[in-house]
């Protein structure tokens, strides 16, 4: 093979310049002539049945145009990804207290908050639905027509009853993980207007246009064609701007008002309304036979997933396929449940449903190694899954596993092979040499499907078009969140094509101007656009070789379809690719006041081949912030349905005090046969492990195991004076 | 909306280097002077309550949060926002450079922030040590990267700066 010019190398990001100008213009940015400002009536109880709306007082406020309720909504009262069961505006009954009940528009955002204020809504007050368990009942008051069981799944493979009478060492635990908020920095924003020819256009922060398209015409009643969406740049979403935000909000108001309009969340509006990553409560017990095979796991795993379905079913179908981590396990049973309750809303969030299970089996597989006194590492190596094993839930293996090679590598890095020095010696990484200073070192191993898994359509169509002056133009739908995706699809385009990169552009995320290379999720984009690009070029070569190029240069459009497992187990189940991780973390522990620091994370990832390496390295240290914060300090907390903290003041984001400067990212390139120049993708992998490792690490310094996220300073105290005791 | 808060009041300062004179409603924020008034997006409002840093802009030399400052209050002051940051040769200034250089930027809307907040630093600790860099960024959430990037950018930037003197 050729040596590479582009893939692999660190370019700069095509649009940082943009960036540090301030000149990139962001959702909340956009304004445009003459545009009304909306906001949203939002509920006043986590469940109420709503028994009348008066918006006269509203209406009369000097400026507002409009007050919309349920009845102003022409078409489909009701969105979702998966299950419509979201009211656009709630007409008879509101569920959490995000819902939206009513919209004003005005000519000043004063005068609509104004109004919005004077909206008066009565209800009848319900009784909250907050425990899980409790909602599962079968005489518990349905949130929903069918119940409040969003979705249920049980697998098996073998018997555990077997493994366990077989095993040594049994470990049994309750693990319980909060809801967190992705806090990307810029809120759900967007603005709506009519094009010049008719169509009704979103400019907004989606993830995936055609489908906001979709979402937005079945709610308004219009045909496809009739609406525009536009989403190429946003502050950071992770998942968190999925689902419809602010979409189809803006385009009612354009519709019944014909002028433009604009939206921007608040912060606590922002941490009220849009989905969360789910709170989890997960029962585990796993077996291990002397010699230290894994013989049994067996989970129960609940999600909560609030009050409406978005992907609760999905991110529930992930938590069971990733339930027993990259090992190969001969007895599996694992039960699940995704149950609908007033607590919020929970949706997609970086990781899907791997990063709580992963927080439960890899706690697990510490504790399991403690029991047999063998080394953690040396445990996850020797019963890893290999390529043409059968994973947990009974299928094959069919790609690389890289698993192992992210263990061998994260054992040959300097912070495990060295942790009883770091562990003694306060040189490196010195804060105090004091007795009550305790250090520990953890690890946690991970893998994460890539792309939506089998049964779900999963395709990227691009458009390349090389222009006279030699320039090439990438058309995707996927958004630039910030992950960096459009630089490697330069990077891409521009090794195949024979061009450098400064000759190639990317337009993004336009449902009129590209085609649609579906979400920008799963980790998927990379690999998914990235193969669509490689045959595109093929194809854009061949013409070339054939005519001319005129002066409108070529274009040529090629669909990419992802390779699926060649079993189907549900929704998205299971992956054919993945991707896999280890990470090691060192952590400090003050006895006396039970604050906690980070001193160091090493990363292992396998993502197959890094094509941006900046933004390879960019996403890992950003995961590994997330990472921590889950780990240590962020809950969205509430008390009988209502939010106790919806702003940055209680809502703690790890800081630059409380991320390590000593982060060291490691790739582990297992090149993927099926992947663009053998990658796949690390958005995911690259956060979902850094928490179980930090609460391995705590019990290396500590002697105790948390099993309750976010472990916080007074939880560290309480332990350590109950361990005195 | 009482009468009160409805009231006008003309204020004249410095923008970037170039003299602006407006009347504002006595309650506005800078922020929204900025951004809806002066047609200025380049701040940014990731919080408004002064907790995340993505607002801050330098006034008469200090990094402030332009979500929390009365917009009155920069009467007869001299405010930088990223937007006044090129050089005079119209180039990206020196931290800028080092912050795209480094790869200090995702979804970038933390960015012009932590720029502003490290044009201040700089200003006032030309040399500081990287425990001072995350301190003087404490107060700029970014939820994208994990600060070291950004922090190796200031740095670069300190020492490029040095050079230049
Ligand atoms: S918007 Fe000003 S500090 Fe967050
Ligand atoms: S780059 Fe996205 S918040 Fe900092």
């Amino acid at each position: 093979m050729k040596a590479l010019k582009t893939v692999g190398r660190r370019p700069r990001r095509l649009d940082a310049e943009a960036k540090v100008l301030g000149e990139l213009v962001y959702p909340s940015d956009r304004c445009l002539e003459g545009m009304l400002w909306v906001e949203v009536v939002r509920s006043a109880h986590p469940h109420a049945r709503i028994e009348s709306v008066d918006t006269s007082a509203a209406a009369a406020v000097a400026g507002v145009v409009c007050v919309l309720t349920a009845k102003d909504v022409p078409g489909e009262n009701a969105f979702g990804i998966q299950i419509q069961d979201m009211p656009v505006l709630c007409h008879d009954r509101v569920r959490y207290m995000g819902d939206a009940v009513a919209l004003v528009a005005a000519e000043s955002r004063a005068a609509a908050r104004e109004a919005v204020a004077r909206v008066r809504v009565d209800y009848e007050v319900l009784e909250p639905i907050i425990d899980p368990e409790q909602a599962m009942q079968p005489d518990a008051p349905a949130l929903h027509p069918g119940g409040n069981i969003l979705h249920r799944g049980h697998f098996q493979k073998g018997d555990v009853e077997v493994g366990f009478k077989k095993s040594a060492v049994i470990i049994e635990r309750a693990y319980q993980v909060p809801m967190m908020d992705h806090a990307y920095l810029e809120t759900e924003a967007g603005v709506s207007y009519y094009d010049d020819s008719g169509s009704l256009t979103v400019e907004s922060c989606g993830q995936y246009v055609y489908r906001d398209q979709t979402q937005i015409a079945r709610a308004l009643g219009l045909p496809l064609e009739k609406v525009r969406v536009t989403a190429p740049y946003t502050g950071g979403a992770f998942g968190g701007k999925d689902e419809i935000t602010v979409q189809i909000h803006l385009a009612l108001v354009t519709y019944h008002t014909k002028r433009p309009a604009k939206m921007v969340l608040s912060r606590d509006e922002s941490i009220v309304s849009h989905t969360k990553r789910h709170p989890a409560r997960m029962w585990y017990k796993t077996g291990a036979s002397k010699s230290g095979k894994l013989l049994a796991v067996w989970c129960r795993l609940v999600s909560d997933t609030g009050a409406y379905a978005s992907l609760g079913g999905p991110v529930l179908n992930l938590m069971m396929e990733h339930c027993a981590g990259p090992y190969l396990v001969p007895n599996v049973s694992v039960d699940g449940f995704a149950v609908y309750t007033n607590n919020g809303f929970s949706g997609a969030f970086r990781g899907f449903g791997c990063t709580q299970a992963c927080v439960a089996i890899e706690s697990q597989m510490d504790l399991m190694a403690r029991a047999l006194r063998r080394d953690p590492l040396a445990f996850r190596r020797d019963n890893v899954l290999h390529k043409g094993d059968r994973a947990a839930l009974d299928y094959e293996m069919k790609t690389k596993v890289g698993a192992e090679a992210t263990i061998r590598a994260a054992g040959r890095g300097k912070l495990y092979r060295t942790r009883g020095k770091f562990k003694r010696d306060r040189s490196e990484h010195t804060r105090s040499m004091a007795p009550y200073i305790k250090r520990g070192v953890g690890v946690a191993s991970q893998m994460q499907g890539l792309g939506l898994g089998v049964g779900l359509p999963d395709y990227a169509e691009v458009e390349l078009n090389f222009s006279p002056d030699g320039a090439v133009t990438v058309r995707a739908s996927t958004s630039e969140l910030g992950q960096g995706a459009y630089t490697a699809y330069a990077q891409m385009a521009a090794e195949c094509m024979g061009v450098p990169l400064e000759k190639v552009r990317v337009v993004g995320a336009d449902t009129k101007t590209t085609p649609d290379s579906g979400t920008t999720t799963a980790s998927r984009t990379t690999y998914a656009v990235g193969n669509a690009i490689l045959m595109a070029a093929g194809k854009l070569r061949a013409e070339l070789d054939k005519r001319a190029v005129g002066l409108e240069g070529i274009s040529v459009r090629e669909t990419f379809h992802l390779p699926v497992a060649d079993v189907k187990l549900g929704d998205g189940l299971p992956h054919l690719l993945y991707s896999y991780g280890t990470h090691v973390a060192l952590v400090e522990v003050n006895t006396l006041t039970g604050e906690i620091a980070v001193l160091a994370v090493e990363a292992y990832l396998d993502g197959g081949r890094v094509i941006f390496r900046t933004g390879f390295e960019g996403q890992s240290e950003g995961g590994v912030a997330q990472g921590i914060g889950y780990a240590l300090f962020e809950e969205v907390l509430f008390d009988r349905g209502r939010f106790l903290n919806t702003n940055f003041d209680t809502y703690i984001l790890p800081t630059s005090m409380d991320v390590p400067a000593d982060i060291r990212t490691v790739p582990v390139e297992v090149k993927e046969d099926t992947g663009p120049y053998g990658a796949k993708g690390v958005s995911e992998t690259c956060m979902v492990g850094v928490t179980p490792a930090i609460l391995n690490a705590l019990h290396d310094a500590i002697g105790v195991r948390f099993t309750r996220l976010p472990v916080r300073a007074e939880d560290v105290l309480r332990a350590v004076l109950e361990r005195r005791r | 909306m009482g009468p009160e808060r409805n009231m006008k009041t003309e204020i004249a300062f410095t923008l970037n280097g170039f003299p602006v004179s407006l009347s504002v409603s006595a309650h506005k924020r800078l922020l929204d002077v900025l951004r809806y008034d002066l047609g200025l997006t380049g701040t940014k409002e990731g919080c408004g309550e002064g907790e995340c840093g993505a607002c801050t802009v330098i006034v008469d030399g200090r990094a402030v949060n332009a979500c929390l400052y009365p917009a009155p209050e920069v009467d007869g002051r001299r405010v930088v926002t990223i937007e006044g940051l090129m050089d005079p040769e119209n180039e990206l200034s020196v931290i800028q450079k080092t912050f795209v250089q480094s790869g200090a930027i995702q979804c970038g809307f933390c960015s012009p922030g932590m720029i502003m907040a490290t044009k201040a630093l700089l200003d006032e600790n030309p040399d500081p040590t990287d425990e001072e860099i995350r301190a003087a960024l404490l107060g700029n959430l970014c939820r994208c990267t994990g600060y070291v990037q950004i922090v190796e950018a200031v740095r670069l930037a300190a020492e490029k700066l040095e050079k230049r003197r």
